[in-house]
């Protein structure tokens, strides 16, 4: 019994899903405002697709391409709020291609950062480790020649 | 016992040379004219003309000693100037130049007044006998006896006379060990039978038994029993007695006669004393009631030699030691001294060593045997020396004996010589020979020769016995091949010189002899220095030892040695691979240099051998070590760190894209609240 319960302790559990809370914040959402539902809808599709497709853990790319597609849905929102939250006043939004494409455009920039960063990453990772390999090795040398040690295989 | 004794005297005598061979003087006042020689005056040995550095009209004799042959320090020490009638007493000795251009070990004295008296067909009348070489001899000896010394070389060829008329002069004899150049008739049988070189110092008797024999030779004209061996005439003397075998048929002048009965008596204590011979009238009439020695009424066969007597039998046991062990063991020596000798005192003494055999059992057997036959010769025959597998040498002649085996003599020799110190037979051969010496001073002295051979390989430590006991021996190592050092302050001389030699510079500067000389001179202290290494084997001591002893010696003569260090340094050089620090290394080096020039030999040493340095070096590796060991880790960790570094990169780059994100959203919003 005690063996089954240490095991169970150190059994890593699965991470919980959150879309039954992602399910029920649209729910409310389109319950309270249908307007304000349809137009972020509307503007953060891609990052909705995103978040369909991306099977990373945490989901990254789909976090950039929402937070970027939020940024540019703030000032339609509010447009829509100044005009009553109406599903006429959202179509219009919508129908609007500055609108629709600019959503969208921050969106394809986020997802666009979210490929880019890891290589610029890696590229800076794997030169400040060139720096450090040849710093070691030139002190490695240092010994060698002092202390007549062996060279590294 | 003189050698012995003098063995461990410190210092040297006041005559010797201090640098005889850097000045080229012997005792800074002889010179030797090595292009003069001096035929037949030597006494058996090589003599040239030598001068007084400052009275060119003084002529002298310088007498070279032959190598291996040690001179006689004792004599040397205790007759320096000393003022004896009818005899060249010794002025000075040391190293000189030699004719090849090298050195050599000189014993000066005054050359001798004529030829000698070796003229064969020659014979001399009873009165010229008498007045011409009897009384002036004994009055030499008298005089020798007087300083308890003893003259050890007296045969016609060592007699010289100024010329027809003339009384005869004693020879120069201390250039080499006593007794070793004189043919064995000459001798006593036994001194006779000894080693030449292990004959000893003897007693004055042992003169008086040579003038003997000088005198018959004179007068017969002839050597007598010239036409036999030694072994053979050694047998005669002790089968008839010394004088009828000498004799013979020979007609001998009456008075001439009875003076050679006392003096060729058997028993040294039975011998005319010199101070009689001066008035052979009175000598002539002395008797003494000396019981002749019990003959057997049947002969003992010793490998098909008859044996008549004890001396007979314990010369016999002597040359022929395992038949002699085993006639003991089986019984026939016993039965022969109980039976047909009538001699129950001796078969005690030889059931004793046969006892004390039994004791041996657990030994070598032929060991074992060895010194149950050198037992039983010392019970036969009190006179015999100590004889231990065919050799035999006399109690004080064991160093020059050993001198002359290990510097040139032959290999079994020196092999049965190293065995008998080994064996500590001297401290043994008492219990054969009790009362004839100081049974606990022999023991002792047995044990300390022991412990100077046993830590050593075969040449090494018998080496270093043969410089212990011969304080004037020169050193034999190659290095100084044509040199003569005698004397430590001589040896950093000839090292500083040697060192200008490109050949020599290979070797190594303190051999294995060098180091057993060193050893051996007990005066000096940096010996302890090797003998703490135990390094005065066959190989050349550890570098640093070796300066060390160096080192210590130059504390003597504080000269600077600036050939000697810089041939030591070089012979560093190798050694500088055993430190661990390139830096150190190169600085060692430079440092090695700048003692090289400045000639201190302490200096070098303190550059070598710095323990605090050397842990210093061991604690820098240890810690480079250690660094290098974690340079490597974490060079493995960079090189196989690649995946790891993606994921870090993916990782961080999509919260980059995030943050980026989450930033814009902030400011929009705050920029939507801001209206």
């Amino acid at each position: 019994m005690a063996r089954s319960r240490s095991a169970a302790k150190t059994t890593p559990r699965p991470p919980r899903s959150l879309a039954w809370l992602q399910g029920l914040l649209c729910g409310a959402l389109i319950m309270v405002s249908p307007a304000l539902a349809l137009l972020f809808g509307g503007l953060l599709a891609p990052g909705l697709v995103t978040l369909a497709i991306d099977h990373i853990q945490g989901k990254p790319v789909a976090r950039a391409v929402l937070m970027s597609g939020l940024a540019a849905s703030v000032a339609p929102a509010r447009e829509l709020w100044l005009a009553g939250l109406s599903l006429d006043a959202a179509l219009v939004q919508l129908s609007d291609p500055l609108v629709l494409g600019t959503a969208w455009a921050a969106g394809a920039a986020g997802w666009l950062l979210a490929e880019v960063a890891p290589i610029v990453v890696r590229l800076v990772l794997d030169m400040r480790s060139t720096a450090r390999i040849a710093e070691l090795r030139a002190r490695r040398a240092r010994y060698e020649e002092e202390w007549g040690l062996p060279p590294i295989e | 016992m003189a050698d012995l004794a003098n063995a461990t005297e410190p210092g040297l005598p006041d005559r010797a040379a201090p640098a005889g061979a850097s000045s080229g003087l012997i005792a800074q006042e002889y010179a030797v004219e090595p292009n003069r020689p001096l035929h037949g005056a030597g006494g058996g040995l090589a003599a040239f003309m030598a001068r007084h550095h400052t009275a060119a009209q003084s002529e002298l004799m310088a007498v070279q000693v032959r190598p291996g042959w040690p001179p006689r320090a004792g004599a040397l020490a205790h007759l320096a100037a000393a003022t004896i009638p009818a005899l060249l007493v010794p002025l000075a000795h040391g190293p000189g130049p030699a004719g090849n251009g090298g050195e050599a070990y000189y014993v000066i004295c005054r050359p001798p007044p004529g030829p000698s008296l070796a003229t064969p067909g020659r014979s001399w009348s009873e009165q010229e006998l008498i007045d011409l070489v009897l009384r002036p001899v004994a009055a030499a000896l008298e005089g020798l006896r007087a300083k308890g010394m003893t003259h050890r070389a007296i045969r016609p060829d060592n007699l010289f006379s100024a010329g027809p008329g003339e009384p005869a002069v004693l020879g120069c004899a201390w250039a080499s060990p006593p007794g070793c150049l004189q043919p064995a008739v000459f001798e006593p049988p036994y001194s006779g039978m000894c080693l030449p070189a292990g004959r000893g110092e003897g007693t004055i008797a042992d003169d008086v038994y040579a003038l003997g024999v000088t005198l018959l030779t004179l007068a017969l004209g002839r050597l007598p029993l010239a036409e036999l061996d030694d072994a053979t005439m050694i047998r005669r003397k002790l089968d008839v007695g010394s004088f009828a075998a000498l004799t013979g048929d020979a007609r001998v002048p009456p008075m001439l006669s009875d003076l050679l009965r006392g003096m060729l008596a058997e028993d040294p204590a039975h011998r005319t004393p010199p101070s009689m011979l001066l008035d052979p009238a009175a000598a002539r009439q002395r008797r003494l009631a000396a019981r002749p020695a019990r003959r057997a009424t049947r002969p003992l066969q010793v490998l098909a030699v008859p044996v008549w007597d004890a001396r007979g039998l314990a010369y016999a046991m002597a040359m022929q030691p395992e038949e002699g062990a085993r006639l003991l063991r089986n019984g026939a020596v016993d039965d022969w001294l109980r039976r047909y000798l009538g001699d129950p005192i001796l078969s005690a003494r030889v059931e004793e060593a046969l006892r004390l055999r039994g004791q041996d059992n657990g030994e070598d057997e032929s060991r074992a045997d060895a010194m149950l036959a050198m037992r039983s010769v010392a019970a036969l025959d009190p006179l015999a020396p100590i004889c231990w597998r065919g050799l035999a040498v006399a109690l004080d002649g064991v160093g020059p004996a050993i001198a002359a085996a290990v510097t040139s003599g032959p290999q079994p020799d020196r092999a049965r010589l190293q065995e008998m110190l080994e064996v500590e037979a001297i401290g043994t051969w008492l219990t054969g020979a009790e009362g004839r010496a100081d049974g606990m001073a022999l023991r002792q002295q047995a044990r300390m020769w022991r412990s100077w051979l046993r830590p050593r390989s075969l040449d090494g430590g018998m080496a270093r016995v043969a410089y212990a006991l011969n304080p004037l021996l020169p050193c034999a190592s190659p290095l100084f091949a044509g040199r003569c050092v005698a004397r430590l302050s001589d040896v950093l001389c000839a090292l500083e010189s040697i060192s200008a030699r490109a050949d020599s510079r290979r070797l190594s500067p303190l051999d294995a002899h060098l180091a057993a000389f060193l050893v051996a001179r007990q005066d000096f202290a940096g010996g302890g220095v090797l003998v703490a290494d135990n390094a005065a084997g066959s190989a050349p001591p550890p570098l640093p030892v070796q300066i060390a002893a160096l080192a210590a010696l130059q504390r003597l003569d504080p000269r600077p040695l600036p050939g000697l260090a810089a041939w030591l340094a070089e012979q560093a050089e190798p050694t500088l691979q055993d430190w661990h620090s390139r830096t150190r290394r190169e600085s060692m080096g430079r440092q090695l240099q700048a003692c090289a020039a400045n000639g201190q030999l302490g200096r070098l040493l303190a550059l070598l051998d710095d323990p605090e340095a050397r842990r210093t070096d061991a604690m820098g590796l240890r810690a480079a070590t250690e660094a290098v060991a974690r340079i490597d880790v974490e060079l493995h960790h960079l090189q196989d760190g690649s995946s790891e570094r993606a994921e870090v990169a993916r990782r961080l780059g999509h919260e980059t894209a995030a943050a980026a994100g989450l930033i814009a959203l902030t400011m929009t919003l705050g920029l939507a609240a801001l209206g």
